[in-house]
This record gives C-alpha cells, sequence and structure tokens, in this order.
C-alpha cells in the first residue's frame, strides 16, 4: 500500500480531498481484556506493608502484646488486687532463667547483722545464699546478704512471680497486662473517638470552604493554643480520674489533627474532574462526600490513627505519672510506671517491666505508622515527616 | 509590610483574649471552693467569698478579673500556695529556672539534631544512616519520663556521675550537674524530630533534579548539601523548632516533678490540687502565651524571609 | 457544510450576557479575574459548536457554567428554552443532569480510581432511580459495546486501561443517561496522537448514533476543524468571533482568530516552510473612543469588533 503511494508521482499541491479516508472512521473498537488480575486497593497496599520487615515486626508485637493484655491477667491465679501483706515486693522469678543468674527470686541486703542469720524466723531455712562481712558495728559483724526473697517471704517453692510483686504484694504480672488492657482501651477509645470527630469536622470544613471553613480552622487554632498536656491535667481534674475523664481530655484537642488532614484531602479532591464528574451526573452532596472524596483519604486515616495511639498512650501515663491517672486499684501501664519511681532505687525490676512494655509499645506502634504510610502512598517513602 | 506584622499581632492578641476566657470559666467550673473548709466559719466564708467576688455570678467575677488584668497587671491573689501574693509574682518567680530548662534543652537538640539529620542523608543507606534511624524511633517513641528514670537510675545512682535530683542551693558547679539530667531527658525527643525531618527533606532534595544539575556544576555532595538542601530546608525547621517549643514547655511538667525542680509545671499540678483558681488561670495563660507568641514568631518570620507568604500568593519580588 | 438560516432552526442552549468572575481575597486585597467575561451564543440542535482558545482562555470555565458546575456571576442560559441559571434547586438540577452530560479533560483524573468501569458508568444511572441492578447492568454493557470495550472490562478499576480507553470510559459514562447535549472538555488533548482521532470518531459515530449535541471544547483549531458545524473563538474571557467552521477558515476576521489559524502546521512541507505565524497584539485594539462589540459582520458571522474596526473589515480592509 503505502510502497505504491511513493511510487505515484501525485502533486503535492493539487491534492484531491477524496483521496483521503479517516482513520479508523465506521472501524468498530474492540479492546481485547487483559489476562493479568488487578489488585485492589487495600491488597496492593498490603503487599508493599508486607515486604516491611520492620513494620511487620512491630505489627507481630503489638499483636503479641494485645494478646497477653486480653489473656495475661487470667493466666494466674492472682487478681490484679490480690494484696498479700507479707509477700510485697518479691523480686521475679521465671522459672528456666533462674540458671542465668537473672529473674531468679534473689536479692541483695546490705547491712545486715550477721548475728541474726541463723534466726529461723528472721531467716527461713535455705533463705541465705552467701554473705560477705563487711564491717562491725558494736561488736556485731555486718554483712551484705544474698536471700533468696521467695524462701524469705516465705513463698512456697512452686510459687513464681514472673514479674515480682508490688509494695501491696500484689501479682505484677497480672497487673501489667492488665495495665496493659486499660492503657490501649483508653488509647483505642480516644483515637477512634478523635478520628470521627475529626472527619465529620474536617469534612465540613473542607466541602464547604469559604467563611463555615474559615470560623471552624478559627476555632482548632485557639485549641491548638493551649499545650495538650496542659488541657488534659484540666480536664481531668474537672471530669474525675476515670477512663471517662482521661478519654475525654485526650478528646477536646486531639482531633484537630485529624481534621486538618481531612479538611486538606477535600481541599485537594473536592476540585478533582472525577467529582465533578460525578456533580454533573447529579450526584448529591452526600454521595460525594463519601463515596468519591472520603475514600481517599482512608489510607492517610489509618495511618493517622496508628501514629496517634502512642501519643493517646503516652498522655495516659503521662497523666498517671504526675499523679492524675485511673484511681487505685485499677491499674495501667502509666499507673504502674508512677508507682514503680517511688520505689525506683530499691526496687528497680517493678520498674522495668512497664518501661519496656511502654517502649515496644511507642515503637512498634510508630514504626506500623509509618510502614502504613509508605504502603498507602508509595511516594512518600523514605520522607519520615 | 508594617500592616502584616499589624494584622499578625491583633489575630495573636485575640486568641489570648479568648484563651483567657475559655481558661476563667473551665477552672472557676472546676468543682470544689478554697473556701470549703470546715474550721471557717460561715460569716468569715461569707466576706472572704465576697472579697473575692465569688458571691456574684460567673459573668461579674469574669468582668472584675478583665479589668484586674488589664488596669493593673493584675492577675489575682493566690489565697492558699503563697497566701496574699499576686498570682503575677509567683509565676515570675518560678519562670526562670522552667525557660532555663526548656531553653538549655532545645539550644542543644538543635546542633545535634543537624548533625545526625545530615549525617543520616549523607550517608544514606549505609550503617551510619541506619544506627541513627533507629536512633529516632526510639526517641520519637520512649516516653521522656521513662527515659529520665533510666538516666536517674544509671547516671546517678549506680554511676554516681549526677545528682539525683535538682540541687537548687548547692554551689553553682553541683547546680549545673543536677540541671544536667534533666535537660538531656527533655532534650530527646526534640533531637529525634529535627534529625527525622532533616534526614526526609534532605533525601528528598538531594534526589531532586536540580541536586543533579548542582553536581553536574561541578559541586561536591557535602558543598551540595550545605548550599541547596539545607537553605531549602531551613525555613520549615525553624517553624518545627518554635512549635516543638511550645510541646517542650508542656512536657517539662513532668520532668520539673520527677527531678524536683520549683518551675512552673509544679506549681500547676499544686495550684490545682490546693484549688488556688487564681494562681491556676495564671499558669495557664503563661502557658498558651507560649504557645501564641511561637504561632506569631512562625508568622512573623514566614513573612518576612518569604515575600510570597506576606503578599498572599502574589509573586512579586 | 451548508450555511442555513440560523433563525430556523432549534436552540439547544441559549447563553446571553454570561459572566463568570472570581475573587480572590488575601489578606485584605480583593483581585477579581473575569473567567468569563459577557459571552453570548447558541448552539443548535444536532449541531456540533466548537469552543476555541488558549490556555486559561475561560473556555472550560464556561463549559462548566453551562452545566451549573459553577455559579455563574451573571447572564443567562436557557436549555431547551428553560432558564437554569438561579438559585440550585433539585428539580433544577435533576433538568439539567438529564440533558447535558460532561466529558472531561483528563483521562487519569476524571474516573475515581476506587471504583470500578461498572460503578463509574452505572453510578449516573442509580442517581436517576434505576434500582433494577440487571437493567442497569444492561445498560452498562450496552453503553461498553457502543465505546469499543467489552463486558469484561466492567468489574476492571480505570488504572488498569490505556488513556484512550479511559477517554473512552468518561464517554460511556456521559452517553449513558441518554443526555441531549453534551459538553466535551479537551477530550483527547491529554491523548496521543495516534488516539485522538479514533476518540474523536467514536464521538463522531455515537453523536450520529444517538443524536447528540456537541459543544467541542478545544485549544486546537486543528483538531475541531472537521469535527465542528460552528466555531466560537474565545480570548481572555470573550468570545471574539462565532461562525461556520467553514467560514472561520476561509474568512477569519478577527485577529486572534487569524493567529491561530497561522498556528497549524501545514502537512505540506514546501507550504510548512512559507508558513508565517502571525502573534496577536491586543494593544493593537483602540477601544478608547468607542465600544466594542458584538456584530454580526456576515449571516451567522459574528465578531467582536468596534464600528470603526467593521467599517474598515467592510471596505475590504483589516482590523
Amino acid at each position: 500500500m503505502s510502497n505504491q503511494v511513493y511510487e505515484q508521482n501525485f502533486d503535492i499541491n493539487n491534492l484531491d480531498p477524496a483521496d483521503f479516508v479517516l482513520i479508523n472512521k465506521g472501524e468498530a473498537i474492540k479492546d481485547e481484556v487483559s489476562s493479568i488480575k488487578a489488585l485492589g486497593f487495600f491488597k496492593d497496599a498490603w503487599v508493599r506493608l508486607k515486604r516491611n520487615k520492620s513494620a511487620m515486626m512491630a505489627f507481630t508485637l503489638i499483636m503479641i502484646i494485645a494478646f497477653f493484655a486480653v489473656v495475661g491477667p487470667s493466666m494466674n491465679k492472682w487478681g490484679y488486687n490480690d494484696q498479700n501483706p507479707t509477700w510485697t515486693n518479691l523480686p521475679p522469678r521465671i522459672p528456666g532463667l533462674a540458671g542465668l543468674g537473672i529473674a531468679d527470686g534473689t536479692r541483695i541486703l546490705e547491712n545486715r547483722r550477721t548475728d541474726y542469720f541463723s534466726d529461723p524466723n528472721k531467716y527461713p531455712e535455705g533463705s541465705i545464699l552467701s554473705y560477705t562481712v563487711t564491717g562491725n558495728v558494736n561488736g556485731i559483724d555486718m554483712a551484705t546478704v544474698k536471700v533468696d526473697a521467695y524462701k524469705l517471704a516465705g513463698v512456697p517453692d512452686d510459687t513464681n512471680f514472673l514479674f515480682g510483686t508490688d509494695y501491696l504484694g500484689r501479682d505484677l504480672w497480672t497487673r501489667m497486662w492488665r495495665g496493659a488492657r486499660v492503657s490501649l482501651t483508653i488509647a483505642i477509645l480516644a483515637v477512634s473517638a478523635n478520628i470521627v470527630i475529626g472527619v465529620v469536622y474536617g469534612a465540613i470544613s473542607g466541602y464547604y470552604g469559604g467563611s463555615v471553613d474559615m470560623v471552624l480552622m478559627r476555632i482548632t487554632e485557639i485549641l491548638g493554643a493551649f499545650p495538650q498536656t496542659i488541657v488534659a491535667t484540666m480536664l481531668v481534674l474537672i471530669l474525675g480520674r476515670g477512663i471517662r475523664g482521661i478519654v475525654t481530655a485526650m478528646l477536646i484537642r486531639g482531633w484537630t489533627g485529624t481534621a486538618r488532614l481531612i479538611r486538606a484531602q477535600f481541599f485537594r479532591y473536592k476540585g478533582r474532574e472525577y467529582v465533578l464528574a460525578a456533580r454533573s451526573l447529579g450526584v448529591p452532596d452526600r454521595k460525594l462526600i463519601f463515596r468519591h472524596i472520603l475514600p481517599n483519604s482512608i489510607g492517610p486515616l489509618i495511618t493517622q490513627a496508628m501514629v496517634s495511639i502512642p501519643g493517646a498512650i503516652f498522655s495516659e501515663s503521662f497523666l498517671s505519672f504526675i499523679g492524675l491517672g485511673l484511681q487505685a486499684p485499677e491499674p495501667s501501664i502509666g499507673v504502674l510506671l508512677s508507682d514503680a519511681q517511688k520505689t525506683l532505687l530499691t526496687y528497680p525490676y517493678q520498674m522495668v517491666f512497664p518501661a519496656i512494655l511502654i517502649s515496644i509499645l511507642m515503637i512498634s506502634f510508630n514504626l506500623l505508622g509509618n510502614g502504613l504510610r509508605d504502603a498507602f502512598d508509595p511516594t512518600m517513602r523514605g520522607v519520615t515527616d | 509590610m508594617a500592616k502584616y506584622i499589624f494584622q499578625r499581632i491583633l489575630a495573636a492578641i485575640l486568641t489570648l483574649f479568648v484563651i483567657l476566657t475559655i481558661a476563667f470559666c473551665v477552672v472557676r467550673l472546676m468543682p470544689g471552693s478554697v473556701f470549703d473548709d470546715p474550721d471557717l466559719s460561715d460569716s468569715v466564708k461569707k466576706v472572704l467569698e465576697e472579697r473575692a467576688h465569688l458571691d456574684k455570678p460567673i459573668f461579674v467575677q469574669y468582668l472584675y478579673f478583665l479589668k484586674g488584668v488589664v488596669t493593673e497587671n493584675d492577675w489575682g491573689t493566690s489565697v492558699k500556695l503563697s497566701p496574699g501574693m499576686p498570682a503575677f509574682q509567683v509565676i515570675v518567680q518560678k519562670i526562670p529556672v522552667t525557660m532555663a530548662l526548656n531553653f538549655i534543652s532545645l539550644l542543644i537538640a538543635v546542633p545535634f539534631g543537624a548533625l545526625f539529620g545530615i549525617l543520616a542523608a549523607m550517608k544514606n543507606k549505609t550503617k551510619v544512616d541506619t544506627a541513627i534511624s533507629v536512633g529516632v524511633i526510639l526517641g520519637i517513641s520512649i516516653p521522656s519520663f521513662v527515659f529520665a528514670t533510666c538516666l536517674q537510675y544509671f547516671l546517678a545512682y549506680k554511676f554516681g556521675w549526677f545528682p539525683i535530683l535538682y540541687q537548687p542551693t548547692a554551689t553553682t558547679a553541683v547546680k549545673v550537674s543536677s540541671m544536667v539530667l534533666p535537660i538531656f531527658a527533655l532534650a530527646l525527643s526534640p533531637i529525634a524530630t529535627i534529625t527525622r525531618y532533616l534526614r526526609g527533606e534532605l533525601i528528598e532534595v538531594l534526589n531532586s533534579d536540580f541536586m543533579v544539575l548542582a553536581k553536574t556544576k561541578g559541586l561536591n555532595q557535602f558543598q551540595a548539601t550545605v548550599r541547596h538542601a539545607l537553605r531549602n530546608a531551613a525555613m520549615p525547621l525553624v517553624s518545627i523548632i518554635l512549635h516543638m517549643f511550645a510541646g517542650v514547655v508542656g512536657g517539662s511538667l513532668v520532668i520539673e516533678r520527677m527531678f524536683s525542680i520549683p518551675g512552673v509545671g509544679g506549681l500547676m499540678i499544686k495550684s490545682i490540687n490546693a484549688l488556688d483558681h487564681s494562681l491556676t488561670v495564671a499558669v495557664l495563660i503563661f502557658y498558651a502565651m507560649i504557645s501564641v507568641a511561637t504561632a506569631l514568631i512562625v508568622d512573623l518570620t514566614y513573612g518576612v524571609v518569604d515575600p510570597r507568604v506576606r503578599m498572599g500568593g502574589k509573586k512579586d519580588e | 457544510m451548508l450555511q442555513q438560516d440560523n433563525s430556523e432552526r432549534e436552540v439547544m442552549l441559549n447563553v446571553e450576557h454570561l459572566n463568570m468572575h472570581f475573587t480572590t481575597k488575601k489578606r485584605g486585597r480583593v483581585n477579581t479575574v473575569k473567567a468569563v467575561d459577557d459571552v453570548n451564543f447558541q448552539v443548535y440542535k444536532g449541531e456540533t459548536f466548537g469552543l476555541v482558545g488558549e490556555s486559561g482562555c475561560g473556555k472550560t470555565t464556561t463549559g462548566r457554567c453551562l452545566i451549573r458546575l459553577y455559579n455563574p456571576t451573571s447572564g443567562k442560559i436557557e436549555l431547551e428554552g428553560v432558564d437554569i441559571m438561579g438559585k440550585m434547586t433539585s428539580e433544577k438540577r435533576k433538568y439539567i443532569t438529564d440533558r447535558a452530560a460532561m466529558i472531561f479533560q483528563d483521562p487519569i483524573d476524571s474516573l475515581n480510581p476506587r471504583m470500578t468501569v461498572a460503578e463509574i458508568i452505572g453510578e449516573g444511572l442509580k442517581v436517576r432511580g434505576i434500582k433494577d441492578q440487571k437493567v442497569v447492568d444492561e445498560k452498562i454493557y450496552d453503553i461498553l459495546d457502543k465505546v469499543g470495550l467489552t463486558k469484561e472490562h466492567a468489574t476492571r478499576y480505570p488504572h488498569e486501561f490505556s488513556g484512550g480507553q479511559r477517554q473512552r470510559i468518561g464517554i460511556a459514562r456521559a452517553l449513558v443517561i441518554n443526555p441531549k447535549l453534551v459538553i466535551a472538555d479537551e477530550p483527547v488533548s491529554a491523548l496521543d496522537v495516534s488516539v485522538q482521532a479514533q476518540v474523536i470518531n467514536l464521538l463522531n459515530d455515537l453523536k450520529d448514533e444517538m443524536g447528540l449535541t456537541i459543544l467541542f471544547i478545544a485549544h486546537n483549531l486543528s483538531v475541531v476543524k472537521y469535527f465542528s458545524d460552528r466555531l466560537g473563538v474565545m480570548y481572555k474571557g470573550k468570545l471574539v468571533e462565532v461562525s461556520y467552521a467553514s467560514d472561520i477558515y476561509e474568512r477569519p476576521i478577527h485577529p486572534y482568530t487569524k493567529s491561530l489559524l497561522s498556528a497549524i502546521p501545514e502537512p505540506n512541507p514546501l507550504k510548512e516552510k512559507r508558513r508565517v505565524r502571525h502573534a496577536y497584539d491586543p494593544t493593537m485594539h483602540d477601544y478608547t473612543k468607542e465600544q466594542p462589540s458584538m456584530v454580526e459582520i456576515y449571516p451567522g458571522h459574528f465578531v467582536y469588533a468596534s464600528p470603526s474596526e467593521i467599517d474598515r473589515v467592510l471596505n475590504g480592509g483589516e482590523i
């Protein structure tokens, strides 16, 4: 075909329009269906998340902690408020680790009178493991003793407190997991409420814009001018030191971040052509908001929720730490930390487990949040702010 | 320019006024009164309440309060913690130590954060970067009071390098060394935040096209980073640091308590527990002022440095 | 293209003195942009009206005003003889959306990435209260077939399609509700040249098949050249010339139209070499003494000019 055209010696200045045919005029277009199965939005994100090792590890850790938060408190026979005045401040004893010299239920006592060592009322049989004499006061040798705290307190050999006991003789294993449960509940409650309020507020502000937006944003600015910790402190005082008070305290300012995020998303998406297209078809406002604009925010929203959870856990423990936490005897991670802080220098082990737990929780949620952000929005990879 | 500054200041003052109102109402609505003392006879109580205008409706109380604040800088009088002393004076006494603590923490955080951030960006995808990134996650995640506890236990108690608590009356050397741990505890999170921001920003800029251009012009990695990337990252960094300042001041509350530092944070907790309302309002306003002031400074510096902000998006240089 | 007497033709869309001004207020400064400035034109039933102009001249804004995606500042828009200006009621919205549909410019941006093709196309039907999924599906498959896609494509997401395919989905979405007027906002400008002809031809075929009236917005005269019956040329929010397509090409009057025409490349390399590119300089008009207005200089050929300029043209000169 084309060769023939070139061979013809035609005059380029006098072309006959009849010689021209429109490309694919009248030709039916028929497209083949591609055989590759496409990934949906969430599946795609999941595939990316699975490749992120630290996020998956964080996810596993959170799951493990959540598991223990649910079943941990009922794994042994002690309740979270079972007090025992003779078994107070026992160090942790974990069977199997004893050989390594950690968590073996022993304690070092300083400046003890050696003449009492043989008194079975003070030091029951086998409670003294070793001692070194350090001095002499009034003719009595004083020694640093390594004792088996369990034998000393008269705890049966087969009874182990994995994380030790506190100043009221309560089992710290039970209390810690119950505390984790309470802290996680508070965090999840606060964050979900924040998300709901933030989404509605931000959606109204972003969708209607103009003066509505200006007034609404002014309000968040004013709320934002109070430091979070201060507002929370104030509210707990007004509302009382229960879960309700603490959650409300976190609500007052917490939602503004979500509201700003959603508002920005609305500004970004409400002018998009597919939204206009839906509007030009007569799709009502409500459907535009929930079907067309809001779904774009799901990724950032999930990420935001993940990142806010450690913030909420922090706020809760912060309040407990300054003495405004839950009322005794209910534990939370913050309450445990605050209690342990009081006896930090004598019984540091009481601090160790809650401190590790809160650190792992915070780190895991942050890592998972980062991973989710990367998974939902691959263009943000590596940019961590 | 002058108009812009004027507008921003006016907006800040308005915000403060609203905050003042809210703080006043919230604190007054808190249950309990400082005069709920069984030892006081009813008549004495009545006189006391009358003097403090507590017998009047809350709106009238508010007007009295406002009048005092505006005309004679009278923020009310402390009734319990330092009886008879003006709330303003009580706070002013506590401000220096709190501000010193927070300022120094941030002053330390900026160079360290910048150093780690630049280092991580330039050694991107090496062991150095990985180590810094792990540090950043730890710094951001670990609560300041957990970190402070570790410092207290190991550095102060086990090794005895620093005093465990703040020593306001000791010699200067001891006093300074007793400030080290609280400052360090407070600086951890800002260091991590600055590092994270700078690292992210620099890596992005370093991979951008104009960076490639800069390198084709013969700039080496370090020059390119400092001359181009850092300049772009600097302004947002200033705003991040300023915003962080407001956050750090709020967060120092718990650190002050742990190290027994007699600052504004401790005052707030005590005044709330003692129902010393005037004092609580004054402390709240102090914190709000810091927030508003930092926001104002951010706005103004942006306006001065970047004319586009000032002119409302118009690009006339 | 026959030049009929316009007075006898049925008017689909009548636009009179349409104004769309955007005001931005930043820190007290009010800045008004006249995106559409006193625009008048008619679109007759069954024709294709091309609206041409450079980027940012207000042609897209005009198109969006016509189906009330924007709220015009003032003016009159009549769709099939009914005024659609004023407060937006649900009846008015229904009246407009039942008659007019829009095809958008960006094949990537105009399809919701979270919805399947069937959901995208079916949305317009569902909004119109067609509840029966079977009826909806049938209509979707039918229109998919018309735009050259198959039933199997219905369950796929937009990102699995090429630009041309996506634009055809956009066409299907607009046409599934059986509109009378289609506003095609630069439907091919984001497409590869090889696909442009395919989409335009499809639109042309569907126009004949479904009896559509098309308002075709483009920035490129060569695209609308053979596709439109009549043309309107816009410059900075104003309509400067309206006439039959052939008329515009053979006898352009307004200097801006001339400059647009001179920008079309010639397929003949010898001619292309000699092609002179006219630049339009708006300061050439002297509108200080007399006001310009839209004047019907020849039957059906309107131009925006002042009386003295019209005199010059009628005496064989130029504006």
